[in-house]
């Protein structure tokens, strides 16, 4: 119910003394900076979802959003309202965290009354929006037990409906689904979708799962050492990534990655791939020409899934097979190629009765100009771009 | 107890627990016989105590069993000497010191001591890993080391009265109160505390609500160490109280013997039992908290 707005924040942990440098992140005079120039507007009720490695400072940018962590530089509007120096319980938000943070000594109901307690609301109405966010997640039989009685998945919903009934305007998620296993996250994930058209909140999820980053949200923030990469809708960040770091990040199997040349003929651009020449479809070459790019050195990204065996000759890059993995629909084939392990899925239904692959076997393979990212070498940005 | 019982599945263990079983119920026994024999004397005439402090009746058992009881009804006053007791000593005004001292310093050393660990080991800088540090070095000092300069000390600071020796109490105890209470609120996820904090606790809340009832176990075993402790403490009241004014029970027992010239045995054990009942008591009802929260620091939960 509210709009959040990110200027400029930045997060700099004041130098703890310990020379050991583990991590990628800038390190100034004042200490190691966490989170750097962060510039993101949030929309009403939409679900932003920050991913990433670990240690990029997803969880700080959540929770100087919180305020649970100061913020070092920059300004922070929940509603259009500064709230850089608010405490968190004035903040209207409520969060839910990787390992639950359930008050252990209350029961399930207890747990969720507590915030509207504090609150002082009426008795109805607290019993009313306890039972109701019950009810979504589906928690009402177990409402009298104790936290330690209940399993990771229904401890995560009671820690969800203690964060719903407050109804924030903005719901804080940090990696709210990786302490449980994959069936029961698949589960939730879906819930966390539908729990989401019935509460009418501003999302801010936290997770280190590409695949929870495309299938929960409206737009993704890809981050990597204290720096946004990109912030676009999953289908945008996935067809068009801005460099080589979000091009591997998004997408599984991963994007594979060739060394190549720009080649610059005329007007037309096109890659080459060791002896194989693909030239590069309309709108990418408008693309490039419109930026003017000179033919250099690049890194040509692939996903795997746009991969084909079919032979076209004069496009075709030799590779040889190593392992193959069914996966029902389709066959991972892992695959060696310039130098390079790569991986390519072949559709089940192309292949022929028995043709299963070899370990050793020669494969032949292209792509269309259509789908191939054209890296630079040199810095790793996307040159359409 | 349960769990301590051998399965009955092995002959062999069977056959050990019994043996055990009578070492371990001697053991007991020699353990507690100091208690009964004290619990016995208590309903004895004064003159039979000291004479013959194990046995039960003037004559023997081979002198005849009528003699015998006879004997036993001259050995035995009931009541008389918890009566005798409790005028000489001003049982009721002593008791009432120990009592408010006991539950005061308990009090005390739980809150104040409870809230300085969860304070030091939640904010990181080198003044609260100095009050760590002096919290553990105080466990080290031994207590005759200090307590004349204490004595003086609490003199100067207008100490020497019941509510003063309970500043004195949470001094001594609080070293060990704080080294507990810091092992258990390190297992405490932070994050518990992060979530009260946003669903709207302010840091007083956050405390009272939500980390103190989670503290819960050692509370409970500070508690019963603590209020062992200072029920039973005799040096310390000594030398800080007015002991013409304030005579907590472990100075009234002393006192009895000083009065008079000549000691009355009879009031004695039967104040010692007085003195002992109600620890015996707490203790046994608290037992069970005892053993939970033991468990409790050593397996983090
Ligand atoms: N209190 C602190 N003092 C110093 N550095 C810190 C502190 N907290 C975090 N950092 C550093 O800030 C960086 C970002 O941490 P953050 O917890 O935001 O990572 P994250 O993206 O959430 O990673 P993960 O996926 O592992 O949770 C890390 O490199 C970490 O080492
Ligand atoms: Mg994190």
């Amino acid at each position: 119910m509210a709009t959040v707005t990110l200027k400029h924040i930045e997060k700099v942990y004041p130098n703890t003394g310990d020379k050991k440098k583990k991590h990628n992140l800038k390190v100034t005079d004042e200490g190691v900076v966490a989170v750097q120039d962060f510039n993101l507007d949030i929309a009403d009720q939409e679900f932003i979802v920050l991913v990433g490695p670990s240690g990029c400072g997803k969880s700080t940018t959540l929770r100087m959003v919180a305020g649970l962590e100061d913020i070092t530089r920059g300004e922070l509007y929940i509603d259009g309202q500064l709230v850089n120096d608010v405490a968190p319980k004035d903040r209207d938000i409520s969060m839910v965290f990787q390992n639950y943070a359930l008050y252990p000594h209350m029961t399930v109901r207890q747990n969720m009354e507590f915030p509207l307690k504090l609150r002082k609301l009426p008795k109805e109405e607290i019993d009313k929006r306890v039972n109701h966010a019950a009810e979504i997640l589906g928690i009402t039989e177990y409402l009298n037990r104790k936290p330690k009685a209940l399993s990771g998945g229904q401890r995560q919903r009671v820690a969800i409906g203690r964060a719903i009934v407050r109804e924030p305007k903005v719901l804080l998620m940090d990696e709210p689904l990786s302490n449980l296993d994959a069936k029961l996250r698949n589960q939730m994930r879906a819930e966390i979708l539908k729990l989401r058209k019935k509460i009418n909140t501003t999302f801010i999820y936290v997770t280190h799962d590409q695949t929870e980053a495309m299938t929960l949200g409206d737009r993704i923030v890809i981050m990597k050492d204290g720096v946004i990469q990109q912030v676009g809708a999953p289908q945008e960040v996935y067809d068009n990534p801005v460099n080589i770091f979000v091009a591997g990040f998004i997408g599984v199997p991963q994007m594979n990655f060739y060394d190549g040349e720009l080649k610059k003929d005329g007007s037309k651009y096109c890659v080459q791939v060791e002896d194989a020449l693909i030239p590069l479809d309309e709108s990418k070459n408008q693309h490039l020409l419109a930026q003017d790019i000179k033919p250099q050195e690049i890194v040509v990204g692939v996903r795997p899934e746009h991969i084909s065996l079919e032979n076209v000759p004069g496009r075709m890059i030799h590779g040889v097979a190593d392992v193959s993995e069914l996966m029902g629909a389709s066959v991972h084939l892992h695959i060696n190629a310039v130098g390079k392990d790569g991986i390519i899925i072949v559709p089940t239904l192309d292949l022929k009765q028995d043709a299963g692959f070899q370990p050793g076997q020669k494969i032949d393979f292209t792509f269309g100009g259509n789908v191939v990212h054209v890296f630079s070498k040199e810095t790793g940005r996307n040159l359409e771009y | 107890m349960k769990q301590t019982k051998a399965k009955p599945s092995s002959g062999r263990t069977l056959k050990h627990s019994g043996f055990l079983t009578a070492i371990f119920a001697i053991i007991s026994l020699t353990w507690i016989s100091p208690l009964l024999i004290v619990l016995l004397n208590s309903f004895k005439r004064k003159a039979y105590i000291f004479k013959n402090p194990f046995g039960i009746s003037t004559a023997s058992i081979f002198d005849g069993f009528e003699k015998w009881m006879a004997g036993i009804s001259k050995t035995f006053v009931g009541f008389l000497n918890y009566s005798n007791a409790i005028k000489k000593t001003d049982f009721w005004h002593s008791f009432g010191y120990s009592l408010f001292i006991t539950v005061g310093s308990v009090l005390l050393i739980v809150i104040c001591c409870s809230m300085c660990a969860w304070f030091i080991t939640r904010v990181q800088t080198w003044w609260t890993k100095l009050i760590y540090v002096f919290c553990l070095f105080s466990m080290v000092v031994p207590f005759q080391m200090v307590m004349f300069t204490l004595s003086k000390f609490a003199n100067m600071l207008h100490l020497s009265n019941p509510v003063g020796i309970l500043v004195v109490y949470l001094g001594f105890g609080a070293g060990l109160a704080v080294f507990m209470f810091c092992g258990f609120v390190k297992s405490i996820p932070v994050e518990i505390e992060e979530a009260a904090m946003i669903d709207g606790c302010n840091p007083l809340q956050a405390y009272f609500l939500v980390v103190f009832p989670i503290m819960k176990p050692t509370v409970i075993t500070v508690a019963i160490l603590d209020a062992m402790w200072v029920w039973n403490d005799y040096l310390l009241p000594s030398l800080v109280l007015n002991v013409n004014k304030y005579r907590t029970i472990p100075i009234a027992v002393q006192y009895l013997k000083q009065s008079h010239g000549q000691i009355d045995w009879g009031a004695m054990m039967a104040v010692l039992v007085l003195a002992i009942l109600p620890i015996i008591i707490f203790y046994i009802a608290a037992q069970k908290y005892i053993i939970k929260g033991v468990a409790a620091g050593a397996v983090k939960g």
